[in-house]
């Protein structure tokens, strides 16, 4: 057993310690009533009444001890140690759009995973697969997104530390295609934190995960934004591109034309406020009309920022059901300006930025930059090829068979204890048990009248 | 209890006497029947009429001359010094904070000497505490009553002085009525009494026991005697049908005692009316039965 905390134990012990001790000076004297008629009272000794007095007393005084001790133990934190491994590994599997075929992923994995083993799947996110984990890789499924060994080394750095205490060393394997877009400028900084090699596995890449965009547009001849895409194909020739816009209303066909290929259907309303004066159309969920449209003068979208009176007439709330919701682009109060979601195994990506029909906007480079990202495919815009095999043997590390030490690891940021709960609860019956108890023996040393004694 | 500030002790009393026990030999002038038996009455002089008085001594002659009620006084109505001991010890400081004891023994020292008062007899006081011996010396006037209530106000039970020697210097008393609780010197306090009541003296016993003490409420602690702290005993409920027993027991061989020699003994517990353990006291007939006397 393991305690996170010791020096609550100490201090309960102490405190304990000075419960026991003021008991037994305090009851060293018994209480003692005056009554003039005491020499009519029985002469026995007194020693028998002590006795009988101390029995309560010593079970009162234990009830006490017992509720500090168990009150220090619980915020004490003891964790009850597992039984510890030789070797854990610990499993990155990727699940990006990168990957070719899954199902030789989860092989890949199933060949290197054992009973006790933590597997974590990412894509641009990364979670610890909790139970199951041979179920979670049967039925592993390519994700739309892009991979991000980043966040997938961060979260395995998380579950080595929590899992430090249960085997002596750790090995870290990497299932992935390696495709470059999954890694950016933090992956070698966070890959430094891991005290030991990398096994790297490498899966086949997908072969058009790299093609780049082919955008479609479905908008008015004068659209100013058609202007801002490169080369745009107009949207009857849908079938030779990957990405349609479609500053209208989609329809059924768009929908299912985006679910059944790794298309991306972005849905860019061209206005709000019609000149006409017909009314707006309806804001498309989960996106909320504002009360009022405006403008906070600014736009972010991967590394394209623009500053310019961009109308703002929807609201995104992230929170809640919309966690399913990857934003695209944010407005420069954080708030969210484009989202991407899920769709088949495409996605649909609404962007709800308002595009200013006047001026020279459009044709700058910057807002041509702003449109590439709001227009790429799933996932991001993509970063075509892979890793070459000196990037590779840098993330690998030297050697990479050299596991790291559980010692090495950090400790874990917050830990519970799962005895904790327990332990606070035994306390709780302590001390009510002992205030009972303590009533019933007042009850039974005081009037029970209204005569008052000294 | 009956409250002393506002005199419904005294409205509940008013009216009584407390006659001698038999004839005195009183030289002074009292309502009390004399030795001086075979002369005829003398008349000494007139005094106004005041409720209580023997309708028949009332002289109607001179009320028909002076429309004013007056009665004879004559030389056989002798008077008779009384004297009330007061037990003021720690033990009589029972129970707390109340002091029931106290006030129930202060209640009736007052009333015994209104009553004694109403008799035209001098009537004095000694209480006997912690801090000394305070006497007031047996006097007629009428502002006695309100002086032995101040000193009886003034007083804080404490010590365990005993009273038998004070009882010894109150032979100039033919009267003396002792208020304790009895659990200090009784034995030497009976003795004392003994003597006087051989001197032809009569005493009178009243004997104070709180209620608490009859039933005590605090069980499971160690009960201390106030006046000794050395007396420290254990009392539970086994032990309370024991303690109750050997107090009855001691209760009655007290009051036994004390009739042997003579002495008229009354059995006050503080939750009893004051102004009916006054009438007990000074009526002849309860007199009587308390001492085994006829009356």
């Amino acid at each position: 057993m393991t305690v996170l905390a010791p020096v609550y134990l100490l201090a309960a012990g102490l405190v304990a310690a000075a419960v026991v001790a003021i008991h037994f000076i305090v009851t060293a004297e018994p209480r003692t009533v005056p009554l003039p008629t005491a020499r009519f009272a029985p002469l026995r000794p007194v020693r028998t009444q002590a006795r009988w007095l101390r029995l309560q007393d010593l079970l009162l005084m234990a009830l006490r001890v017992l509720a500090i001790l168990a009150v220090g133990a619980g915020l004490a934190q003891p964790v009850l140690d597992p039984p510890r491994r030789d070797l854990t590994r610990i499993l990155l599997v990727d699940r990006s759009r990168a990957v070719a075929d899954p199902a030789e992923v989860a092989d890949s994995a199933r060949a290197l995973y054992r009973e006790g083993d933590a597997v974590v799947l990412f894509d641009s996110t990364a979670r610890r697969v909790q139970a199951g984990a041979l179920d979670s890789l049967a039925a592993l499924t390519r994700s739309p997104a892009r991979g991000r060994l980043s966040a997938a080394l961060i979260v395995a750095l998380r579950t080595a530390s929590e899992m430090r205490e249960r085997a002596d060393s750790f090995e870290l394997a990497i299932i992935s295609p390696f495709a470059a877009e999954e890694v950016d400028r933090a992956t070698d900084s966070i890959r430094a934190l891991w005290p030991g090699g990398v096994r790297l596995v490498r899966v086949a890449a997908r072969a058009d995960s790299a093609a780049p965009a082919v955008v479609a547009f479905d908008g008015e001849p004068d659209d100013p934004l058609r202007f801002a895409l490169v080369n745009p194909r107009s949207a009857a020739d849908t079938a030779s591109s990957n990405v349609l816009v479609v500053r209208g209303t989609p329809d059924g066909v768009d929908s299912a034309w985006a679910a059944n290929g790794d298309r991306a259907l972005v849905h860019w309303p061209a206005t709000h406020t019609r000149a006409d004066g017909a009314p707006a159309p309806a804001v498309p969920p989960p996106w909320t009309a504002r009360a009022a449209p405006d403008s906070v003068g600014g736009l972010a979208a991967g590394d394209a920022v623009v500053v310019a009176p961009f109308e703002r007439w929807a609201a995104y709330e992230e929170a809640g059901g919309n966690a399913a919701g990857r934003v695209v682009a944010r407005w420069v109060d954080g708030e969210p300006a484009a989202i991407e979601v899920p769709h088949g195994a495409g996605c649909i990506r609404t962007v709800m930025v308002g595009v200013p029909a006047r001026g020279d906007l459009v044709l700058q480079p910057r807002f041509a930059r702003l449109a590439a990202v709001l227009t790429a495919r799933c996932g991001g815009p993509v970063q075509p090829g892979t890793l070459d095999s000196a990037r590779l043997a840098s993330l690998a590390g030297e050697p990479a068979t050299a596991h790291a030490a559980g010692s090495a690891l950090p400790q874990p940021e917050v830990s519970r204890s799962a005895v904790a709960p327990w332990l606070f609860a035994a306390a709780l019956a302590f001390a009510l048990a002992a205030l009972v108890l303590q009533r019933r023996m007042a009850r039974l040393a005081r009037p029970s009248g209204a005569g008052r004694d000294a | 209890m009956q409250s002393l500030s506002d005199g419904t002790l005294l409205d509940a009393i008013r009216g009584l006497h407390w006659p001698a026990r038999r004839a005195t030999r009183g030289a002074a002038h009292g309502s009390h029947r004399s030795h001086r038996i075979g002369s005829s009455p003398e008349f000494m002089q007139y005094r106004e009429y005041r409720p209580g008085d023997d309708a028949s001594k009332i002289d109607w002659k001179l009320y028909g001359r002076t429309e004013r009620v007056n009665v004879r006084q004559t030389r056989d109505d002798s008077e008779l010094r009384t004297t009330i001991l007061v037990d003021a010890s720690a033990s009589m400081a029972y129970p707390l904070p109340g002091l029931d004891k106290w006030t129930m023994a202060s209640a009736i020292a007052i009333g015994l000497a209104a009553v004694a008062i109403g008799d035209r007899d001098p009537v004095g006081l000694a209480v006997v505490g912690g801090t000394g011996v305070e006497v007031l010396p047996p006097r007629s006037a009428t502002n006695t009553v309100a002086n032995i209530q101040r000193v009886l106000g003034g007083v804080v039970p404490s010590g365990s002085r005993p009273l038998a020697p004070v009882l010894a210097m109150l032979r100039t008393s033919r009267r003396v009525a002792i208020i304790s609780d009895f659990l200090g010197d009784a034995d030497a306090l009976l003795e004392r009494a003994a003597e006087l009541v051989a001197a032809g003296r009569e005493v009178f016993a009243v004997h104070i026991v709180a209620r608490e003490e009859l039933e005590p409420r605090t069980l499971g602690s160690l009960v201390v005697d106030p006046e000794e702290e050395a007396i420290r005993r254990p009392l539970d409920e086994d032990g309370l049908e024991e303690y109750r027993s050997a107090f009855a027991r001691w209760r009655e061989e007290l009051a036994s005692s004390w009739r042997a020699k003579g002495i008229v003994y009354h059995l006050a517990i503080t939750d009893e009316p004051a102004d009916q353990v006054i009438r007990r006291i000074v009526t002849p007939a309860a007199t009587a039965a308390v001492t085994g006397e006829p009356s």
